[in-house]
């Protein structure tokens, strides 16, 4: 089961295990260039906001009632990457528009191992964006549905769901006493652990609230990793989903009467504040091969009129490795 | 379970041996008071802190609020907000669901719909 608590999506299977819990958000972050150039891990800055979708349905579409989930504000270009915390091993599928993050295929409930189509937490701590290479992702961008720069618009050439769509298996319980056992031996706790508009013609504001999609940004180094324990590990009779609706920023007070969201980091912000860029690694894992449709999906620069002004590079002198540590920025800009 | 300073403390030691951020000066900083109170604080010689410090603790330690509150014998004031709303529904409440086991409690807790999609 899927439940909100301050802004935090907890996901619970106290039928499988009792310290089966999870918790994912979504963080805030710079929209790092799309200039073909490959960036280390941009900070967070905090968590965006999320909603019970059943609290505004006078609001909202009715299509949108009907898939259920959350709400989560948006501006057009802002930028997100996926948290994730739990000591309890989850395979997690992510998608956007309903194409899967890792393989950009169409969206399946079923975990598939032909070509592994989910992330394996706490050993993936993180995603930020969709694979397109070994060890390379693009970076989530928020994108008007029906501008055709999403991927879901780019793969299905429609633009029917937008958002972000998540479900989560967890380890069968059998398997986790068995690892528990194991690590206990080993006496080692292991701890896991704002704007840059492109140039988008301004839109008119609509009576009804805008749906977002994710595109791709500019490039990230970062692997997503194969799971080592393979499908038969997940308990496929227990799973939970959660639709994520991405609606515009500009849109969320009249939805919800709250203020709306804070504007993305520029940036000229992010340096000026001395905010740090990350590289994780782990030599005991294996990263997945990436190379799917999805690399061969545009980005937002391929979208870009010649008369545009292209995005500035950012000079990145320093990396911090990580091990286990967070990745969220708590510094002001 | 131990008391809230142990529990802090060892926390924080665990954070402490992959990241040199956790140590004790600095995260007394981000959190806005002296390295020798956080030491009194882990120590049990002083009291554990007001709200707003234990949250921040909570947040920069990755802990749960809620849980360090409860350590510290306190209420967030959000939770007596609600309380005090309607007194009587919610002191009924949980005096109804003082001995459910979790699974059932989680039943009553808001579960995220998930429709037809």
């Amino acid at each position: 089961m899927f439940t909100l608590e301050h802004n935090f999506l907890k996901v619970r299977f106290p039928h499988v295990h009792p310290s089966a819990n999870a918790t994912i958000s979504f963080q805030r972050t710079l929209r790092i260039p799309d200039d073909n150039r490959e960036y280390p891990l941009p900070a967070g800055m905090d968590r965006f906001d999320l909603r019970h979708i059943e609290d505004y349905t006078d609001r909202i579409p009715d299509s949108w009632a009907r898939r259920g989930g959350v709400l989560l504000p948006m501006y057009q270009a802002e930028a997100m990457w996926i948290n994730f915390n739990s000591e309890y091993p989850m395979a997690i599928k992510i998608a956007a528009g309903k194409i899967n993050a890792v393989t950009g295929t169409f969206w399946q409930n079923e975990l598939s191992d032909t070509q592994q189509d989910y992330v394996v937490i706490p050993s993936q701590p993180w995603i930020d964006g969709f694979s397109t290479a070994e060890e390379q992702v693009r970076q989530f961008v928020a994108s008007r549905l029906g501008d055709g720069q999403s991927a879901e618009e780019q793969v299905t050439g429609e633009s029917e769901f937008g958002g972000l769509q998540l479900i989560v298996y967890p380890l069968k319980a059998e398997l986790y006493e068995i690892e528990q056992a194991q690590r206990a031996k080993q006496t080692r706790l292991r701890k896991r652990d704002d704007f840059d508009y492109l140039d988008i013609p301004a839109f008119a504001r609509r009576s009804s609230p805008e749906p977002m999609g994710l595109g791709l940004g500019g490039k990230i180094h970062q692997s997503l990793y194969k799971d080592k324990r393979g499908i038969e590990a997940w308990d496929d009779s227990h799973y939970a989903r959660c639709f994520i609706h991405l609606i515009n920023s500009q849109d969320w007070k009249t939805v919800t009467g709250e203020p709306l969201p804070r504007k993305p980091i520029k940036p000229e912000q992010y340096q000026q504040a001395g905010l740090p860029w990350f590289d994780y690694y782990d030599e005991g894992k294996l990263a997945l091969p990436g190379g799917t449709i999805l690399s061969r999906l545009k980005s937002f620069a391929e979208f870009r009129k010649k008369t545009d002004k292209p995005d500035k590079s950012i000079q990145i002198n320093h990396i911090t490795q990580l091990g286990n540590q967070t990745r969220v920025s708590d510094g002001e800009f | 379970m131990n008391g809230i300073g142990p529990y802090l403390r060892t926390h924080r030691e665990t954070l402490k041996q992959q990241d040199r951020r956790y140590s004790l000066r600095q995260v007394a900083a981000r959190v806005g008071i002296e390295p020798a109170y956080l030491s009194k604080i882990e120590r049990e010689e002083m009291p554990p802190p007001g709200e707003q410090t234990l949250k921040k603790l909570a947040r920069d330690l990755e802990l749960d609020a809620d849980l360090l509150l409860a350590m510290a014998g306190k209420i967030s004031t959000d939770l007596q907000a609600i309380i005090c709303k309607r007194p009587q529904l919610f002191a009924q409440l949980l005096r109804q669901l003082k001995d459910a086991p979790d699974h059932a409690l989680l039943r009553v807790v808001r579960e995220i719909t998930d429709g037809d999609w």
